[in-house]
């Protein structure tokens, strides 16, 4: 252990959901992981990813490059990057492993870089939180559940794992085996386990949130089609509440709650939270220094159970 | 630009290159001067170097022939050109160049120059070595010459085919070549290969269908034939088979007289329960140490030799009626129960129960059932190593079905009702664990719906799977669709495939009539599939590709048909006998298409699976091709061996032993001559790898045909030119 109890130091890369439409899971992320030992250090001057859909799918020069240059600000700062998004993931993860293997294409980006005065080196490694906090090298199951003040006994939780964290399989390279699991992984409802909660498996898990890829862009309709699926197989359940790792799903599930309730005259008022949030409520956090009350679905029921 | 390129480069690198080459030159030179006295002093070098005395530089004649292989080398480069060229070089006595040189026509050219102009040594160049070094060997006999003084120059795979637009490039690169070669060609020497005898002896590994048929063909060939099985039950998979595509035949019924066949011929030797320990040797005279795993019960004839008159195990299963362990069978794909004394199924050959060492508690009970009459059963049996000299070897190791359960988005070994094609064709046999009833293990209902998923794990390119075709799942997924529209009336299958393969004969006919007969075919990869939680049935997820639309399925029962892959100890075996494998671990053939059954290491074939996937009738012709294979040195009595050995300078030998540890072939040993210590090499057992050449730190070793002069002149005609 070195000073305050800090074992370990990232570049704490925001991306936009996040910041904009649920603060909580930044302060959450913020709080919770200093409990355990692992200082976020704010990425100043960091763009958006860019979303790997919408940029990717138009012009991956210019997809590379932004993801470069917000990999070279954390060069910078001589860290690793920790991020809360798994939109956030495929971008900046997969162009850090790509340019990191292929030099004709970091030669390329490097070209682009120099205009705003930047290289890319190639020197660090970029990490999902949900990563940091499931991987006993950073953190691990034992020391959540060692942090946990205010179990969140009785209340019945599901996991939404979402796509680009574990997919596609052959381009991951997880350190934890069981994270490389693409169909039916596990390692999240130990997590849930961990902080007093009853992990609850639920038909079709894996399925899409149904935002991804641009589709909620594209044809809303659709894409709470798939979203409102979910929510019945979940709903089957009778669980209290989702947790996910990735603000842009969770915008889809929370939001798009409502969005269904006006489309489809559907309610379900399942709350839906980040991992993190979850975290922070366990270790005794209050709603309202998560952030709670700006979630499109009332939180209440879920904090009635655990608080 | 590409042909300014290659050539630009080369124009100042040969003049200005001179210079900087020069110390080289010096350096070659010192490296080469002490191994060239061996070649000054063949009393030194081997035998057959003495008789190549005249490879002195300034009595070569070579004859240089420039192949044009119609336009697949004179479409690409300028002939005339190397032509002129070739003749300007040192000791070329004459140069031609003709159409296609490896025909009667070409050969004779060779033939008829070499008379006419007193040559000492050929250069073709043409194509690979690989494919036409025999048929100019030859050529050179025939014009009278000792064969090895051929040397190839390849100026078609490595020159025209991959320069096909750089005219200079290639004319030049050619010119290298010759030069190069022609170097080589002045200093080769007369070789003259070793024959050897061949033990007049078999075997083959792996006794399924292919080394069934294998050994049975080499019996009948009149050849003494050692069949080693890893099981305690001879004929492999297909034994676990219920009927055969497309005939539908019984697979039991055609595998069991077979199966008996081999139990009863007098000239094979059968060793089940066994496996390969140790091989030493080389083709024609193989020594094959077999381990013969610690069985428990004993036979008739050992029981015999204990002085056991009339005892010895004789199938009655009295001590697996008593035995109290109870264990999955294997056989049975774990769906049914065994003991740990037990035969696979009730025909078995050989009729002998085994223990099952790893699971039996030693009470003794069966020892008892058995009684003091037979007195079959032996709790203290250890493993035994027997060793057997044999001519030639054909494995036949087949395989093993891949791990389903990786692919995690099928469920297999998660949700009850999915199940492999190997656990469907024990189900639906009237021999199997249902007595042929097709149930769903949760609840043990008859299905209505069953699915088939194709490819599963095969032609996957995800990295988890097998890039390959497994090549018969289509056609028994086929037979299984069939199977069950024949047994369960009202019972839909929905196949859902890639591409159906049903490329043998009457294979497609069979294709049209499962159609006919209203198995469903739905053409898309299976994405997913969920289990309903509270029914256990399953939902498929795919896209229908033809209809162009999604596909969420219900149905009771999932079938996968698994990829297949390699049998699991086929690579211990495999280096045991010095055989490669390709990528995706199948056993490598010599040559894919001219050679299928034999391998690159002489005396050894390959038979059945274990080569690739294969059906039934292409496993019993590959499995006949290799018996034919390994049949010849057999019958031949001797089989010559590549001169290519490596020889040991006495003079210059400090015995260090280094190359002895070195040699991969386990070729060398030192031994005490005239008070020394020197190394001495097994000829036969040398492959002409040059390891311990290479490495000798007093140069004592000389690699016949690839000796330190002949690689050193190539080397110097390479970088110095040399040209006249
Ligand atoms: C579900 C299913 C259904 C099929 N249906 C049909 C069909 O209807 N028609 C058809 O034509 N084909 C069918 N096949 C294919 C058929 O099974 C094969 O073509 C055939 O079994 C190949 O025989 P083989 O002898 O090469 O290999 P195997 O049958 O695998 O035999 C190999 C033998 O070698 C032994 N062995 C392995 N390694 C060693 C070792 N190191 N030392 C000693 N012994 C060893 C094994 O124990 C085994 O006995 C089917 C396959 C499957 C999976
Ligand atoms: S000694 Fe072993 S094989 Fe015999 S009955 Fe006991 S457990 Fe079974
Ligand atoms: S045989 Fe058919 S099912 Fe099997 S891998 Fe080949 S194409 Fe796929």
């Amino acid at each position: 252990m070195s000073e305050n109890g800090i074992n370990h130091k990232f570049a704490f890369y925001l991306g936009c959901i996040a910041p904009n439409r649920y603060p909580g899971v930044e302060s959450a992320s913020i709080k919770a992981m200093k409990k355990l030992g692992v200082e976020l250090v704010p990425l100043k001057g960091a763009s958006c990813c860019p979303a790997p859909g919408a940029f990717g799918s138009i012009d991956l020069a210019v997809f590379y490059a932004m993801a470069a240059r917000n990999l070279v600000l954390a060069e910078q700062m001589k860290m690793d990057i920790a991020l809360v998004c798994n939109g956030c993931y495929k971008s900046i993860w997969e162009v850090n492993h790509k340019l990191k293997h292929n030099k004709d294409l970091r030669d390329a980006v490097n070209e682009v870089l120099k205009e705003v005065d930047m290289e890319y080196k190639g020197t660090i490694n970029v990490y999902h939180t949900a990563e940091l906090l499931y991987n006993d090298k950073f953190i691990g199951v034992d020391k959540i559940r060692d942090s946990v003040t205010n179990p969140l006994t009785g209340a019945r939780i599901a996991v939404h794992y979402g796509c680009h964290l574990v997919k596609p399989h052959k381009d991951r390279e997880f350190e934890k085996e069981v994270m490389l699991n693409t169909e039916c992984p596990t390692w999240m409802e130990e997590l849930v386990a961990a902080i007093g909660a009853t992990p609850v498996e639920y038909r079709n898990k894996m399925m899409c949130c149904g935002a991804g890829g641009g589709v909620r862009g594209y044809d809303i309709v659709h894409a709470l089609d798939i979203t409102n699926e979910k929510l019945i197989n979940l709903m089957e359940e009778k669980v209290d509440a989702l947790t996910d790792i990735c603000p842009f799903c969770q915008l889809q599930f929370d939001r798009g709650q409502i969005e269904i309730q006006e489309k489809f005259g559907k309610t379900y008022n399942l709350p839906v939270l980040h991992f993190a949030e979850l975290l922070g409520l366990a270790q005794g956090m209050s709603p309202q220094e998560l952030g709670l009350d700006l979630h499109g679905i009332s939180c209440e029921p879920l904090l009635q159970k655990v608080l | 630009m590409a042909e300014k390129k290659a050539t630009t480069k080369k124009a100042p690198s040969k003049k200005e290159d001179t210079k900087k080459v020069a110390p080289v030159k010096q350096e070659v030179k010192k490296a080469a001067a002490p191994a060239a006295k061996p070649k000054a002093a063949p009393a030194a070098a081997p035998a057959a170097a003495a008789a190549g005395s005249t490879t002195q530089q300034g009595e070569a004649r070579i004859g240089v022939f420039i192949c044009h292989c119609g336009t697949n080398i004179a479409g690409s480069m300028d002939i005339p050109a190397v032509e002129e060229y070739a003749k300007i070089l040192p000791n070329v006595a004459y140069v031609d160049n003709y159409k296609y040189m490896c025909s009667m026509p070409g050969q004779a050219v060779i033939s008829k120059a070499v008379k006419d102009n007193h040559l000492t040594g050929v250069v073709v160049s043409a194509c690979s070595p690989r494919l036409h070094e025999p048929t100019f060997r030859t050529a050179t006999k025939e014009a009278g010459l000792n064969p090895f003084r051929f040397e190839m120059a390849n100026i078609r795979e490595q020159n025209s085919w991959v320069h096909m637009h750089d005219r200079e490039g290639s004319t030049d690169k050619a010119k290298d070549a010759i030069r190069i070669a022609v170097a080589k060609a002045s200093l080769l020497q007369d070789l003259f290969p070793k024959t050897v005898p061949v033990e007049k002896a078999a075997m083959v590994v792996g006794a399924g269908v292919a080394g069934m048929q294998a050994a049975l063909d080499l019996a009948a060939a009149g050849i003494k034939t050692y069949l080693v099985e890893a099981d305690t039950s001879i004929g492999g998979r297909m034994s676990q088979l219920d009927k055969t595509f497309p005939t539908l035949d019984c697979s039991q019924c055609i595998l069991t007289p077979k199966m008996v066949d081999v139990g009863r011929a007098s000239m094979i030797e059968l060793m089940t329960w066994s496996e390969v320990h140790e091989v030493e040797g080389y083709i024609g005279n193989f020594d094959v140490t077999v381990r013969k795993k610690a069985r428990g019960v004993i036979t008739p004839k050992e029981a015999e030799a204990r002085g056991i008159v009339g005892g010895g195990c004789n199938g009655c299963g009295d001590c697996e009626t008593a035995c109290p362990v109870v264990k999955p069978n294997e056989f049975e794909v774990g769906m049914k129960p065994r003991k740990a004394i037990y035969i696979n199924h009730p025909q078995v050959v050989p009729l002998l129960y085994t223990i099952d060492f790893n699971s039996c508690v030693k009470c003794g009970i069966c020892v008892t059932a058995c009684g003091p009459e037979k007195r079959a059963i032996d709790l203290e049996s250890k493993d035994e190593f027997v060793k057997v000299k044999v001519g030639t070897v054909i494995l036949a190791t087949g395989y093993d079905i891949f791990p389903i359960e990786k692919k995690e988005e099928w469920g297999y070994k998660r949700f009850e009702n999915v199940i492999t094609s190997l656990e469907f064709e024990r189900l639906i046999c009237a021999s199997g664990p249902t007595g042929g009833h097709l149930i769903r293990p949760s609840d043990g209902e008859t299905p209505k719906r069953v699915a088939f998923v194709l490819c599963a794990g095969s032609r996957d390119n995800t990295g988890t799977g097998k890039p390959y075709c497994s090549r018969f799942c289509c056609m028994y997924s086929l037979k299984h669709a069939h199977q069950i529209i024949e047994k369960i009336p009202g019972c839909i299958p929905y196949i859902f495939y890639m591409d159906i393969r049903s490329f043998g004969k009457m294979y497609e006919e069979f294709y049209y009539r499962i159609q006919d007969e209203g198995a469903k075919f739905i053409r898309g990869r299976v994405a997913n599939i969920i289990e309903d939680k509270k029914t256990k049935n399953l939902h498929v997820m795919t896209d229908d590709t033809l209809l162009d639309r999604p596909i969420d399925m219900e149905v009771d029962m999932v079938v996968l048909a698994a990829a297949v892959q390699p049998k699991e100890d086929t690579n211990r075996t495999r280096k045991l006998f010095g055989v490669s494998c390709s990528s995706d671990g199948w056993l490598l053939e010599a040559h894919p298409k001219l050679n299928p059954c034999g391998t690159t290491t002489a005396g050894v074939f390959l038979a059945g699976v274990c080569q690739g996937p294969k059906d039934i009738p292409d496993t019993v012709a590959s499995a006949e091709g290799a018996a034919s294979a390994a049949s010849i040195p057999i019958h031949m009595g001797e089989v010559e061996l590549e001169p290519y050995f490596a020889t040991c300078i006495e003079e210059k030998c400090a015995g260090c032993g280094m190359c002895v540890n070195l040699c991969p072939y386990s070729a060398l040993a030192l031994v005490e001559k005239n008070g020394r210590t020197v190394m001495e090499v097994t000829e036969a057992k040398c492959k002409g790898c040059g390891t311990c050449g290479g490495f000798c730190p007093g140069g004592a070793i000389w690699m016949n045909h690839f000796t330190t002069p002949q690689i050193v002149a190539q080397i110097d005609a390479f970088l110095l030119g040399g040209e006249q």
